[in-house]
């Protein structure tokens, strides 16, 4: 199994029946299964007066969840609260599964899981599925997300940011840096781990902003760099466009 | 429906070409699903689909095919009545949504004497009335009109299949031609499609539903043409007999 972080994410849509929508997206080493159920019943002790409850379920590839997951799942819901259009569902509940089925093999060691130090790394891939598998289920939606993993590390003396970083990359490296963007261009959530300092941050923060709103930012020449990931925005859209053709056929 | 020679795909959020949005001197512009004004004057699509627009009626909309069906104003649906309680019946539209109510006296010739006997498992063919998916039992103009289905058979079909089976003009419009190849085979039977994804289908004769049945869901699930529709319904009407 060869999965590096230069592999292209690729997505399937659509494919599980018995949920209201799905998807299966993998990109850097990651791969993970969402599922979609809603706008359902909430349960009444859940549910909220004039919006609709959002849960977000992590499940990691092997074993049960843990702190970890409790922690990725808040950001996650905290973060999709803000793009699904909550108060057109009042009193309903949203669900959102998302089940990691494959992690980048760097993080077993002789066959052993390596107690992951970081939750970060993961959170790209997760937002993104949530995403297309939001878009499948048809869920009234804001606007769409993208996100990146930025590792800033020392090397020579000399400051370096890796878009995109392999576990051995994240190891070595003094501060991780999680950003994520509406496809306005808004910064949506923002995650960082380890030390930096404030010019710094707001380096990687021009840097994410290059990396997942071209458009927005101006600069669309993304050859420029040879370290910068697949654009996931371009990637979702051409991924949707299809889908939307094959279920259209008709038209 | 749509003359533009090429199709227009949005995800949510994006910016509609104000060139694409119809304007007429007469109507106001009317919004279907899939896109959300935000005051004062501009539109974002919500869901990802096709953007189609009817300049001539001043609609523009987003076509797209599944998820949940979300109830909307007006909508024709089949529900399956829950419960019934004094005055209203409970009826499910899809699993684990909330029940819509439907008052006992929607029902034609309904009255506080004569109120119709309808138990937890029946079919009712009703219109969506207001918020929180009210139900009430309307007239109708073609086909099977609203009120209790008896007897018959429940399909589960895609959203988007239930939308094109609607259309005034589903041949013309939705590409779909097996209920009136079916018809034209000389099969007898009787249908009602449901706006969240049901299809009810009727008959004397047993065989003839099992075989309109499978003739939708096939047509639904391997996405079939006009002329791989015909095949189908040649092919099923050759093996009942």
């Amino acid at each position: 199994m060869t999965t590096t972080t230069t592999s292209g994410p690729e997505a399937l849509l659509s494919h599980l029946h018995s949920a209201d929508g799905s998807a299966t997206f993998s990109y850097a080493g990651y791969t993970i299964v969402g599922a979609v159920n809603g706008p359902i019943e909430a349960q009444r002790r859940d549910e909220i007066p004039e919006e609709a409850v959002v849960d977000v379920v992590v499940r990691p590839a092997a074993g049960v969840g843990g702190t970890r997951e409790r922690h990725l799942e808040g950001l996650l819901q905290s973060t999709l609260r803000q793009i699904i259009l909550v108060t057109n569902f009042p009193r309903s509940l949203i669900q959102i599964t998302l089940q990691v089925t494959v992690a980048p093999e760097n993080e077993y060691v002789n066959t052993k899981v390596v107690q992951a130090n970081t939750n970060l790394p993961i959170l790209p891939a997760l937002i993104q599925t949530a995403v297309l598998t939001l878009m499948s289920a048809a869920i009234p939606l804001t606007a769409t997300l993208a996100s990146v993993v930025i590792a800033a590390t020392t090397e020579d003396g000399s400051n370096r940011e890796i878009i995109n970083p392999t576990a051995r990359e994240i190891e070595k490296s003094r501060s991780l840096h999680v950003f994520a963007f509406t496809s306005h261009g808004d910064l949506i959530l923002t995650q960082s781990e380890g030390e930096f300092t404030m010019q710094e941050w707001e380096d990687m923060l021009a840097s994410a902003q290059r990396q997942c709103c071209p458009s927005t930012s101006g600069d669309v020449n993304m050859g420029d760099d040879a370290a910068s990931g697949a654009d996931l925005g371009t990637f979702t859209r051409s991924v949707m466009e299809a889908k939307i053709a094959s279920d259209l056929y008709w038209k | 429906m749509a003359t533009q020679a090429d199709k227009v795909y949005v995800l949510p959020g994006d910016e509609i070409n104000p060139a694409l949005i119809p304007s007429h001197p007469k109507h106001p512009l009317r919004l279907g699903p899939g896109l959300r004004h935000v005051p004062p004057s501009d539109l974002f699509p919500t869901t990802a689909g096709q953007l189609v627009t009817d300049r001539r009626k001043n609609l523009i909309w987003v076509e797209s095919n599944g998820g949940r069906y979300i109830p909307a104003v007006g909508d024709l649906v089949i529900g399956t009545i829950h419960h019934g309680a004094a005055d209203f019946f409970y009826v499910t539209l899809s699993d684990y949504t909330s029940n819509a109510t439907l008052p006992q006296l929607a029902f034609e010739m309904a009255s506080k004497k004569n109120r119709p006997q309808l138990h937890s498992g029946d079919l009712v063919y009703a219109r969506t009335h207001g918020p929180r998916a009210g139900v009430r039992v309307a007239k109708h103009r073609k086909g099977r009109g609203p009120g209790p289905l008896s007897e018959g058979m429940l399909y589960s079909i895609s959203l988007g299949m239930a939308r094109r089976l609607l259309m005034r003009k589903s041949a013309e419009e939705g590409k779909v031609v097996v209920l009136d190849e079916l018809g034209a085979a000389g099969l007898a039977f009787e249908t009602a499609v449901g706006r969240n994804g049901k299809m009810w289908v009727n008959s004397k004769d047993i065989k003839t539903v099992l075989v309109v049945g499978r003739a939708v869901t096939e047509t639904d699930e391997k996405s079939l043409t006009v002329e791989q529709q015909k095949k189908l319904v040649r092919r099923l009407v050759k093996e009942m007999a």
